[in-house]
C-alpha cells in the first residue's frame, strides 16, 4: 500500500490513503457521516443524488463538489456538514427534494428500518415539512397508485411486476441508477433503463420484457428505498426484528460472503433470508439468487432424527446403534465431505486415526464442475474442496467404487452421493453396514442402514477454505429444528471418542495435519477471512 | 414571426460587420457557386494551409473569439487544451441543437450560409489535427439538415471535402446526425452522449470533453456561429476581428431579437452597441418597456432601467449579475406580465429537467407547481420566498449548467418584479393565512 497521506477534513489532520474516493476517506479515516444514495463501492459513480455534497478549496476559493467524485490528494481541505452551514442547507435542499415524491408510507414499507432514506433523513434531512398539496406527483390512490406527472401522463405504480423474484414500488423510487448500473456492469445484462426524463422518469424493463438474471435480487439490496424488493422476503419480517449472524456461502467454492438473518421464538423463530455481506476480495457486494435462497433448504426435508433399518428412532438411539456399528466395523471406509466445515473433515480423519488400519479415507465428489460467473460464483458446488486438499484427503470416489467389496462399513458424512451420481453409487450397496451423517432427508440417507441428523451450515461454527485458499468462518444461527441437533464433528467425537469439547479443538487437530493452517486461529481470521500460504506446485508431470 | 432581412448596411452613419452575414442577402448564396463568387472558400488555400495548427490557434486566441453558445469560453483557450499525440483521434462537434427559448440564430445560418460553417470547420478541423467532424442538429429543424446536407454534398463534390482537400494533404470528413429535439442535449456532454447513442444526460466532469469526449477520444465542441468566425480570422487576422466590439468582447454577434419591437429578427451587430440602439435598429419599441431578458430563457432579466443602459457584451451583463448567453434578446413591455412570463420558462426547464440530478429534476417541478398555483390566484404568502429558497437550493449543485440556468430566471423575476408577484398572491381572498400545512395531517395520506 502507498504511504498515507495528510488531508484537513473540517479543521482535523486525517490520515489517508492518496487517491481514494474523497467519500471513502469521509466514511472511514475521517468518521464524519457523509449520506449517499447514489454512490456505492462496487459501482461506478454515477454523481446524481448531490446528497454527498462537500466543499473543497481550490485555486478559487471554496466550491462545491460532490464528494464521491472527487480523490483525495496531499493537502485536500474539506468541509462539511460540520463546519460549513451551506453544506447543511443544501443537504436539506436535496433531501427535501427527494422527499417531494416520494410517499410517506414508512408503515407499511418493506424497507423501513434500512432505508438510506430514513437513515440521513434522520441525520441531516430538513424536518419540518414545507409541502402544501399543490406539490407531488399527485397520486391517484386507489387499487394501482399510478401517479400523474408534470405532463399529465400516468405513470409508475404499485406492486410493478417486474420478473419471477422482484416487485416494483415505482412511486417510492428516487431514480439513484444503482440498480440500473449493476444490470450494466455487474450482472453486464442491460435489462433495466431510466425512461423518460425530468420528475417524470421512471424505472423500467423492455416494453413486455421480465427482468430476469441470476444475480438480479442484488439489486433490492443496493436499492436505497423500497422501490425494488424481492417476493421472498416481501411483508414476511420487519428487519428490525431481525438478528444476524456472518457466513458464507457453503454451495460454491468461492464462499460468497453473506449474513444470516434469523428470528427466534414460536412463532417467527426461523433464518428470514440471506444477505451479501461485503468482501471485496471475495464477492463484493453480490450473491446470486441461488445462494441467496439456500435459507429455504434449512427449513424443509430436515433429517430431525435417526433411522436405523427403515425406522424412525431418537437421535441418541441412532447415535449409539451407529457407533456400536462403527467400532464393530472390520473394514472401514469413511468417506470426507467438502460440502462439510474444515472441522468436520479434521474429526472424520481423527477417527480413520483412531481406528488404526481397519479404517481408511476416500473424498472427493462427482458433481460436475461449472466455469465461473466472474461476479460471485466459481461455479464448483464443493464448497470446501481446497480444504481436503490441503488436509491430504485424495480425491478417489472412483476407487471406493471399485473397491466396494472389501468393505463391510462405510460411514458418509454430509455428502449425497446417490444424488451426485446414483448409478456409480449403487456399487456402495454392497457394503452391508451404511452409516449417513445428514442435515437433510435425501436420496443418501434412503440408502443408509443407519442414518444420523446433522446440524446443517448455517447452524455450525467452523470454516471453509475458499478456492482462492482463503479461509473463511461460518457462524452458528440458534435457529435449529431439533436442539437436540449436532455438528458433524460433535457426532464423530462421540464415535470415536476424541474427547473435544469445542470446535476450536477440532480446528486445532485440522492445523496440525496442515502446516499452511498452523498459526492460523479464529480471532486472527476475522470476518473478511485470511489467505493460507500456498502450497508450492505439485511437480509438472511428463515434462 | 417573420425573419426580417436584410438589416440596414449602416447604423448611425457607421457600417454594420458583414462577418457571418455575408450571403444572408444574396440570392441563391446557400450554393457552391454562388458562395464561391462572394468568396467562400478562400481560406481552403495556401492562406491557410501554409499556416502551422499552432499559428492558427494563436490567431484565434488573439482574436478574443468567444464561444457563441451561451458560455462564452474563449475558442482559443478552449482549442488549446486539446492533447495532442494521444493516439486517439480528434473529434470536432458542432453543436447545432439551437434550443434556449428565444434563440434562432443558428438556423438561420444554416440555410442562407451552410458553406461558410463547412469553411470553418476544415479551418478548425485543420488547426485542431480532426479526421472526422460532426454537426450535432437538432432533428426537427428539417429545412436546415437538407440545407447542411446539400451543401455537404456540393462541397465533397467539390473536392474541398474527404481525401487531400485541395491537393493539401489535409483530409476530413463531416457527418450530420440529427438529434431528438432535447434542450439538455444542447450542453455538450449530453451532447455527446446522445452522439455515441446514448440517453442525452450530461457527463460527470472531470473528465472534460477536451481530453475524454466522443468516444472517449479529445473532443471540441463549439456552437455554429463561432465556427463561422473562424475563415474571416483566419484570413485577415486577429487585429481585422477586432475592429469591431469591445477590447474584452471583441468581434460580431449575431443576436435574435423577439418579444414587444416592430421588426423581430436575426441582426450582426458589433459587440458592445447599446441595447436601447440594438432595440431602434430592430425597429425600435412597442410601447413602454418594462424589462428584458438579455441572452436566452436562462439569462437573469433586466429591469427598464437595466435594459436601456447595459452594453451587449459580456462584461457589462457580468456586472448586472446576467448574462449575454445565446443572444436571444426579448424586451417586452407593461402590458406583459412577469408572472405569466416566469410561468411560461419555469414550465419549460421543468419539461426539459434531464432527471439525473436530485435537485434540478424535483426542484424544477416543484418551484414550477408552485408558480401554476400562484398564477392561477391561488397563492398564499410565504409562496415566494419559498421558490426563491428552493431555486437556490439547486442553483449550483447539480452536474451541469441547466439548474443555474433554471433558477436564475425565477431569482431574477422575483427580484426585479416582486410587486407582480405580491398582486397575483393578492387575488387569493386568503393568502394572508399562508402556506396551508395542515396538509400533512395523517387524514391526507388515506
Amino acid at each position: 500500500m502507498p504511504d498515507p497521506i495528510t488531508i484537513n477534513v473540517d479543521g482535523r489532520d486525517v490520515q489517508v490513503q492518496p487517491g481514494m474516493q474523497l467519500i471513502e476517506a469521509l466514511r472511514g479515516p475521517a468518521k464524519t457521516d457523509t449520506p449517499a444514495f447514489c454512490y456505492h463501492p462496487d459501482l461506478t459513480v454515477a454523481g446524481n443524488c448531490r446528497i454527498c455534497l462537500v466543499e473543497t478549496e481550490g485555486p478559487r476559493g471554496w466550491a462545491l463538489g460532490i464528494s464521491c467524485h472527487m480523490k483525495t490528494a496531499p493537502g485536500l481541505k474539506v468541509r462539511t456538514q460540520v463546519t460549513s452551514e451551506k453544506i447543511v442547507k443544501l443537504r436539506k435542499g436535496v433531501m427535501e427534494f427527494l422527499l417531494v415524491n416520494h410517499p410517506l408510507d414508512c408503515p407499511i414499507c418493506d424497507k423501513a428500518g434500512e432505508c438510506t432514506l430514513q437513515e440521513h433523513y434522520m441525520g441531516q434531512g430538513r424536518h419540518e415539512s414545507r409541502l402544501e398539496d399543490e406539490v407531488g406527483k399527485q397520486y391517484k390512490g386507489g387499487a394501482d397508485h399510478r401517479f400523474t406527472d408534470s405532463k399529465g401522463e400516468a405513470r409508475g405504480g404499485k406492486k410493478i411486476d417486474l420478473g419471477s423474484t422482484i416487485v416494483l414500488d415505482q412511486e417510492r423510487c428516487i431514480v439513484c441508477s444503482r440498480c440500473v448500473r449493476f444490470m450494466d456492469e455487474v450482472a453486464q445484462s442491460p435489462q433495466l433503463a431510466i425512461a423518460a426524463r425530468g420528475d417524470h422518469a421512471y424505472i423500467t424493463t423492455f416494453p413486455g420484457k421480465p427482468l430476469e438474471h441470476d444475480y438480479d435480487l442484488n439489486v433490492t439490496d443496493i436499492c436505497p428505498v423500497g422501490a425494488l424488493t424481492g417476493k421472498h422476503f416481501r411483508f414476511q419480517q420487519r428487519v428490525w426484528m431481525l438478528k444476524s449472524v456472518e457466513s458464507i456461502d457453503p454451495s460454491d467454492s468461492l464462499g460468497a460472503n453473506l449474513t444470516i438473518e434469523y428470528n427466534v421464538g414460536q412463532v417467527n423463530g426461523k433464518v428470514w433470508r440471506l444477505m451479501p455481506r461485503r468482501n471485496p476480495a471475495v464477492n463484493k457486494s453480490w450473491i446470486s439468487n441461488a445462494s441467496r435462497m439456500l435459507y429455504q433448504d434449512l427449513a424443509k426435508d430436515r433429517l430431525t432424527d435417526g433411522v436405523v433399518n427403515g425406522q424412525d428412532v431418537p437421535l441418541a438411539e441412532a447415535l449409539s446403534a451407529a457407533t456400536a456399528a462403527l467400532t464393530g466395523a472390520k473394514r472401514l471406509a469413511i468417506v470426507a465431505s467438502g460440502h462439510l466445515t474444515t472441522e468436520d473433515n479434521a474429526a472424520l480423519l481423527e477417527l480413520a486415526t483412531k481406528f488404526g488400519t481397519k479404517a481408511e479415507v476416500f473424498g472427493g465428489s462427482w458433481l460436475p464442475v461449472g466455469q465461473p460467473d466472474g461476479i460471485a460464483r466459481s461455479g464448483d458446488p464443493v464448497a470446501n474442496r481446497k480444504a481436503l486438499q490441503v488436509l491430504g484427503v485424495p480425491d478417489n470416489l472412483d476407487a471406493l467404487v471399485a473397491r466396494a467389496g472389501e468393505f463391510d462399513a462405510i460411514l458418509i458424512a454430509g455428502n449425497d452421493l446417490w444424488a451426485a451420481d446414483a448409478a456409480k453409487a449403487e456399487a456402495l450397496t454392497k457394503i452391508p453396514v451404511r452409516v449417513v451423517l445428514s442435515s437433510w432427508i435425501n436420496a443418501t440417507t434412503a440408502k443408509a442402514t443407519i442414518a444420523v441428523g446433522v446440524r446443517a451450515w448455517a447452524e455450525v461454527r467452523g470454516t471453509m477454505i475458499n478456492c482462492q485458499g482463503r479461509v473463511q468462518v461460518l457462524n452458528a444461527c440458534p435457529v435449529v429444528p431439533n436442539p437436540d441437533l449436532e455438528a458433524v464433528w460433535q457426532v464423530v467425537n462421540q464415535v470415536g471418542q476424541l474427547g473435544w469439547t469445542t470446535e476450536s479443538q477440532a480446528w486445532k487437530a485440522a492445523a496440525a495435519r496442515a502446516p499452511q493452517l498452523q498459526g492460523i486461529t479464529y480471532r486472527a481470521i476475522g470476518p473478511m477471512g485470511q489467505m493460507i500460504a500456498e502450497t508450492a506446485a505439485p511437480a509438472a508431470v511428463g515434462v | 414571426m417573420t425573419l426580417v432581412w436584410p438589416q440596414p448596411k449602416t447604423w448611425n452613419g457607421k457600417e454594420l460587420p458583414r462577418i457571418l452575414t455575408r450571403l444572408f442577402d444574396v440570392e441563391n448564396g446557400h450554393t457552391l457557386a454562388v458562395a464561391k463568387q462572394h468568396g467562400a472558400y478562400s481560406t481552403i488555400s495556401k492562406t491557410l494551409f501554409d499556416k502551422s495548427q499552432f499559428e492558427i490557434i494563436q490567431t484565434v486566441i488573439e482574436s478574443g473569439l468567444r464561444g457563441r453558445g451561451g458560455a462564452g469560453f474563449p475558442t482559443g483557450m478552449k482549442w488549446s487544451f486539446v492533447p495532442r499525440n494521444t493516439g486517439k483521434p480528434v473529434y470536432l462537434v458542432i453543436n447545432a441543437d439551437e434550443g434556449e427559448p428565444g434563440t434562432f440564430k443558428d438556423r438561420l445560418c444554416l440555410t442562407r450560409d451552410p458553406h461558410l460553417l463547412i469553411e470553418g470547420m476544415i479551418n478548425t478541423g485543420y488547426a485542431l489535427g480532426v479526421r472526422t467532424a460532426y454537426v450535432y442538429i437538432r432533428g426537427e429543424m428539417l429545412p436546415q439538415i437538407r440545407a447542411l446536407n446539400d451543401a455537404i454534398q456540393e462541397a465533397y463534390n467539390a473536392g474541398l471535402l474527404g481525401e487531400n482537400i485541395q491537393g493539401s494533404g489535409y483530409s476530413l470528413d463531416i457527418y450530420v446526425h440529427r438529434g431528438a429535439g432535447a434542450y439538455i442535449c444542447g450542453e455538450e456532454t449530453a451532447l455527446i452522449n446522445s452522439l455515441e447513442g446514448f440517453k442525452g444526460q450530461p457527463r460527470l466532469k472531470p473528465p472534460f470533453p477536451a481530453v475524454s469526449g466522443a468516444f472517449a477520444a479529445p473532443t471540441v465542441v463549439n456552437n455554429v456561429e463561432t465556427i463561422m468566425a473562424v475563415p474571416y480570422i483566419v484570413q485577415h487576422g486577429a487585429k481585422a476581428y477586432r475592429q469591431w466590439g469591445t477590447d474584452k468582447s471583441p468581434g460580431s454577434k449575431l443576436f435574435s431579437i423577439s418579444g414587444d419591437v416592430h421588426k423581430q429578427g436575426v441582426y450582426e451587430v458589433p459587440l458592445g452597441m447599446k441595447y436601447a440602439d440594438f432595440f431602434d435598429l430592430a425597429g425600435g419599441l412597442k410601447g413602454e418597456i418594462l424589462g428584458c431578458i438579455p441572452g436566452g430563457s436562462s439569462a437573469p432579466v433586466l429591469d427598464a432601467k437595466e435594459s436601456m443602459e447595459a452594453t451587449m457584451d459580456y462584461e457589462c451583463l457580468a456586472a448586472l449579475k446576467s448574462m449575454l448567453g445565446s443572444g436571444a434578446v426579448t424586451p417586452f413591455n407593461t402590458t406583459r406580465d412577469p408572472v405569466t412570463i416566469l410561468e411560461s420558462i419555469a414550465r419549460f426547464y421543468a419539461h426539459e429537467s434531464c432527471g439525473q440530478c436530485t435537485p434540478c429534476r424535483e426542484g424544477t417541478g416543484y418551484v414550477n407547481r408552485i408558480l401554476q398555483k400562484v398564477a392561477a390566484g391561488q397563492g398564499r404568502d410565504g409562496d415566494i420566498e419559498l421558490m426563491k429558497d428552493l431555486a437556490e437550493s439547486y442553483e449550483w449543485t447539480t452536474i451541469c449548467a441547466f439548474a443555474p440556468g433554471a433558477a436564475w430566471p425565477v431569482l431574477s423575476f422575483i427580484k426585479k418584479f416582486r410587486s407582480h408577484f405580491d398582486a397575483y398572491l393578492a387575488k387569493n381572498p386568503q393568502h394572508a393565512a399562508g402556506r396551508d400545512l395542515k396538509s400533512l395531517t395523517p387524514a391526507a395520506f388515506m
